[in-house]
């Protein structure tokens, strides 16, 4: 923390502006990570709001990077809404039944009540002690499963992924339950002064095509985004895997940031979307922020900054998805260390021949 | 009139590929019917169609729904054939055990490879998914498997796949069987780093890889 001359929102502020800053903003996007921060099991975070804040906060603390987004894993909304979470102990929790396991069971879903039903009252107690400790510093959003993905595990994905071809109404009342639950959840959010903010992993172009993406994904995104706009807050949207052919889509349905996985290049996204939304990544969450060294780290920080430094709507170095959980503390610091190195404007020394 | 058998194994491929289950069930009774060989309407005519999906899904024009749904039209053809089969020719290829590794559930990535594997004519064990590696090592040496194929789509499982070749190694079994790895996280350095025999991509490359591995495995 005490290496950087500004804080993250006077970074952002100024960055914003075109006014030369010490650094590019940086974010490791911290995940179930936070917990090794403050010694606590995975499972902890989960069903204790305070534990979840004091987590991301010290883990803010110890890195000094320029955004806390509390997360735990993508099942609470369907969770609230019925779908049963496999706990593991010390590892990210996952979906173990869906909400239905059949089209006829649709009618007897509803969207949950985020300050009651399962643990979204968790999520947002840990929002707003975030929010409450550091943010009048740094930005400080909460993670929302956009609807095509949240509807996914209402159904379970195999089923739904057919009904994407057997059965589109039961498809689109399915997206509409899930869209109602992410508008229920991202006012909440909104509530407490925090910004919503999007994971959408099904709707990759590693998964689905951008015909199916149009049709059943991108009608329920862009209301949701519309409706956190309207709620004066912007929006950051993460899909993960290859996205190159929805970019467009991306943009379209009205996110102000997109947060571009490692099976994606930078270079084209700048070039394909670059003066419509600010870009974010990609650092390779697993081969390098997991499993590489920090001197790993540092060249591809180096990469995606020579690539796309120059983004005309900004660039946040990021990593491409949530950091794995037993993501090196060194590599983390290895990334913020590299963009110091780097600077901004951009220091051409430090960035080598990056390209 | 009768029609050519050229043309009805070209008509399975087709309804496969258009994913056409109904179509796929009809034209394989019709197969049946005729007393047709069985083998060559699966592999000309099914395995046809899936291997003209993998194509299209390697070239991104289907994707994932779509291939599980080709995969559903392969499959119910395949149980209206499967009874008129000589086994033998299905078998003589090779024996695949493979599985999700313990603490994951994703199990599309592990399906798709087990079909590719299935209709190249491999015989596939499928142990499911969020199987310990000690249950890996064990079902590949009671099944006489060549290959291990080991899938997760999770960070936190990985060692999983470590910790099966360190049993192979551990019961001196290692060189009777290949260890195959894949899936979101995993990458060619991760297999060469964990001592496995390989790494695929796709699912389509898994089978390309298995064909590999199993030419430098005596019979």
């Amino acid at each position: 923390m005490t290496k950087d001359r500004l804080k993250p929102l006077e970074r952002l502020a100024a960055y914003n502006r075109g006014d030369p800053v010490d650094r590019l903003p940086c974010v490791p996007v911290m995940g179930n990570g936070a917990a090794r921060v403050i010694g606590a099991r995975v499972s902890e975070l989960r069903s204790n709001g305070r534990l979840l804040a004091e987590a991301h906060i010290a883990a803010y603390r110890r890195f000094g990077y320029d955004g806390i987004r509390v997360f735990t894993d993508l099942y609470v909304q369907a969770e609230a809404t019925g779908a049963k979470v496999r706990v593991p102990l010390d590892e990210t929790a996952y979906l173990d039944r869906p909400a239905i396991s059949d089209v006829a069971a649709i009618d007897t879903l509803s969207p949950p009540d985020p300050r009651r039903d399962g643990h979204l009252p968790q999520q947002l107690e840990a929002m707003e002690r975030v929010l409450e400790a550091v943010g009048g510093e740094v930005p400080v959003s909460g993670a929302v499963t956009a609807p095509f993905t949240n509807a996914t595990f209402l159904i379970g994905t195999e089923n739904f992924i057919r009904l994407t071809k057997k059965n589109p109404d039961a498809v689109h009342r399915l997206c509409e339950i899930s869209l109602q639950t992410g508008l229920e959840f991202a006012k909440a959010i909104l509530a407490i002064g925090v910004t919503p903010s999007l994971t959408e992993p099904m709707s990759s172009s590693t998964v689905i095509s951008p015909r199916t993406f149009l049709e059943f994904s991108f009608p329920y995104l862009k209301r949701l985004i519309d409706f956190i706009h309207a709620g004066g807050k912007p929006v950051t949207l993460h899909i993960c895997g290859k996205t190159h052919p929805i970019w467009q889509y991306m943009a379209d349905a009205g996110a102000d940031c997109l947060s571009i996985d490692n099976d994606a290049n930078l270079r084209d996204a700048k070039v394909a979307v670059g003066n419509r939304v600010r870009l974010m990544g990609n650092v390779p969450p697993s081969a390098v922020m997991l499993q590489g060294t920090a001197g790993e780290v540092r060249e591809a920080v180096r990469q995606c900054v020579a690539q796309v430094w120059d983004n005309p709507k900004g660039y946040i170095v990021a990593s491409g998805c949530s950091l794995p959980t037993e993501t090196p503390f060194s590599n983390i610091d290895a990334m913020l260390e590299a963009v110091r190195e780097i600077g901004y404007p951009v220091n051409a020394t430090a960035l080598g021949n990056g390209e | 009139m009768p029609v050519p058998r050229e043309q009805i194994f070209g008509e399975l491929s087709d309804a496969v590929l258009e994913m056409d289950e109904e179509r796929t069930v009809s034209l394989a009774e019709e197969v049946v019917r005729r007393r047709l060989d069985a083998y060559q309407a699966i592999d000309l005519g099914l395995v046809d169609g899936m291997n003209r999906a993998g194509d299209l899904f390697d070239r991104e024009e289907y994707f994932i729904p779509e291939l599980l749904l080709c995969a559903d039209a392969m499959y119910s053809g395949l149980d209206v054939l499967k009874p008129h089969l000589k086994y033998e020719k299905a078998r003589e290829k090779g024996r695949i055990v493979i599985g999700v590794v313990e603490g994951d559930t994703h199990d599309i990535g592990k399906n798709l490879v087990k079909i590719m594997l299935e209709t190249s004519g491999f015989e596939v064990f499928d142990l499911g998914r969020d199987i310990p590696p000690l249950h890996f090592v064990n079902q590949a040496a009671g099944a006489g498997a060549q290959i291990i194929a080991l899938s997760t789509l999770m960070t936190t499982t990985m060692d999983g796949m470590a910790q099966v070749v360190r049993y192979l190694d551990e019961k001196k079994i290692r060189e009777r069987h290949r260890v195959i790895v894949g899936g979101g996280p995993i990458s060619a350095g991760f297999a060469q780093r964990i001592g496995a025999d390989g790494y695929a991509a796709t699912a389509s490359e898994a089978v390309k890889l298995v064909k590999r591995l199993l030419g430098r495995i005596a019979p």
